[in-house]
């Protein structure tokens, strides 16, 4: 299985590089602005970074063209999330209550990409955006106590996008998450 | 999952057909720099020289425990005294920004000049992940400019060879291990030493505070895991803070300066808690700094903050 990590700038990309290979995936960290007829790949992962994706969408190279194009599975992790939820009619802001380090998950569906984990743990955050319009074709799988999206799913896609960053060690349940993901793909590609 | 030896065995080959005559390893002692060391010199032999540079901020003893464990390692080095050179340097100098870029500069003009002497144009350097990683590029924010990294010159002569790029500490722990490396367990130490542990003006006056009170951090932590009282964190130290405070001292009024105390648990350094320290711990720790250090440090915190939004180190 081949999944490759566009990188957004994010300080945790070459972490979920290490952690897709330590899950023995074939992956390479991949610059956002790499051609989508240049990829071979069975899914991507969209990196989280600095840009504030709302007015640097610029910033965020190709990203939209994978959306549009992908007929594969795609993560997004924090800036890689806001993205992709704009792309799909969201909007994303300044967090009210940005969320660094240590927060409580609450998940609110379990879906694919939560399977078999607890209904709450502890997640990592870094994020000063946050997503406040999630429109009609995106579901809402998790929340914090202060922030409403932590995790979605796009209606009749495989595509998820995470606010939290399941790369990181202080994370419980990253692998796992990482792992329901490359479930995903197997399966979408069976 | 990580394969130790077959890592070893990549870049010990692939050390061996980059590296075209004689090399220098930038070595502090620390776990990726001795580890460097190690395949640079399974990879070129007799032509590398391990060369370690005091630049005055090294803890408490750290100097000639270098030199014992390099005979003990049983490798080609030199020590290299340069602490003057170092504090001329840092004179007025406050930013923690300036302070790296300056002392990553200064090592470079250490390493070209033992280069020279050796006849070597390579500088091979323990650099991990971590390192590039927070010292920014065309995408990534600059988080703090690692001195190996973000504080090299670009006028700089050497062609830099770095085995352990890719790799995080705990993946560094594991080759150590592999490696039979003796400070395979230590713990981390920033390249920029005690200069970053200074927040403020880096004098020999102010090094000498923080050095002692990292060495009293140090022993205190170590001697409790010892006894069973706490697991030794992954990182423990001390910081000098830029202010006074009011303070009591044998009837007398004390205007001293205050020392942070800083742990945290980690994997890689790439996201931290902070160390759930027993208090009988800390108020031994807090205790000691205090009445050893009477005339200098009156007043002594506990750093409760993860990262992020901290880092480990405060500069």
């Amino acid at each position: 299985m081949r999944v490759y990590v566009v990188d957004n700038g994010g300080q945790w990309t070459h972490r979920e590089w290490r952690v897709l290979k330590y899950l023995d995936v074939e992956t390479k960290i991949i610059p956002n602005n790499t051609p989508f007829d240049d990829l071979d790949v069975d899914a991507l992962v969209l990196s989280g970074g600095s840009p504030h994706v709302a007015d640097e969408n610029e910033k965020m190279g190709r990203n939209g063209e994978y959306l549009d194009r992908a007929d594969f599975p795609i993560l997004g992790i924090c800036a890689g999330f806001h993205f992709m939820t704009n792309h799909f009619g969201g909007r994303t802001a300044p967090a009210g209550k940005p969320e660094f380090g240590k927060a409580t998950l609450i998940v609110d569906k379990e879906n694919d990409i939560f399977l078999g984990l607890p209904r709450e743990f502890v997640v990592w955050q870094s994020h000063n955006d946050e997503v406040v319009k999630v429109p009609e074709n995106i579901e809402i799988l998790a929340h914090t106590v202060d922030c409403p999206v932590e995790a979605i799913k796009v209606k009749g896609k495989p595509f998820y996008g995470l606010q939290f960053h399941p790369e990181v060690e202080n994370t419980e349940h990253g692998s796992e998450i990482f792992q329901n993901f490359l479930k995903v793909v197997e399966e979408w590609h069976r | 999952m990580f394969n130790a030896e077959r890592f070893v065995n990549e870049q010990i080959e692939e050390m061996r057909s980059k590296i075209k005559g004689k090399a220098i390893i930038a070595c502090s002692g620390g776990v990726d720099s001795t580890v460097a060391a190690v395949l640079a010199s399974r990879a070129v032999g007799d032509r590398l020289l391990t060369v370690y540079v005091n630049n005055g901020f090294m803890r408490k003893g750290e100097t000639e425990a270098v030199g014992k464990m390099f005979d003990t390692l049983g490798v080609n080095y030199r020590l290299v005294d340069a602490s003057e050179e170092f504090f001329a340097a840092m004179k007025g100098v406050t930013d923690p920004e300036r302070k790296r870029k300056i002392i990553g500069e200064r090592f470079i003009r250490v390493f070209e000049r033992t280069a020279k002497e050796f006849g070597a144009k390579y500088l091979v350097q323990g650099t991990i992940a971590p390192d590039w990683i927070e010292s920014g590029d065309g995408v990534r924010d600059v988080i703090k400019s690692h001195h190996n990294v973000g504080g090299l010159p670009k006028d700089m002569d050497m062609e830099l060879v770095e085995p352990l790029r890719d790799l995080y500490k705990d993946e560094v722990r594991v080759v150590a291990r592999y490696l039979n490396v003796q400070v395979a367990e230590r713990q981390p130490f920033p390249g920029p030493a005690l200069a970053i542990r200074v927040l403020g003006e880096v004098t020999p006056e102010s090094v000498e505070i923080v050095r002692e009170a990292c060495a009293i951090v140090e022993e205190e932590i170590e001697r409790a895991s010892a006894a069973g009282k706490m697991t030794r964190p992954w990182q423990y130290f001390a910081v000098l803070l830029p202010c006074q405070s009011v303070g009591v001292q044998g009837d007398n009024r004390a205007y001293g300066r205050t020392i942070a105390v800083r742990s945290v648990e980690s994997i890689d350094g790439m996201s931290a808690a902070y160390s759930r320290i027993p208090h009988e711990v800390l108020e031994r720790i807090s205790v000691r700094i205090t009445n050893e250090m009477k005339s200098d440090v009156n007043r002594v915190v506990y750093d409760i903050t993860n990262k992020p939004p901290a880092t480990v180190e405060w500069e």
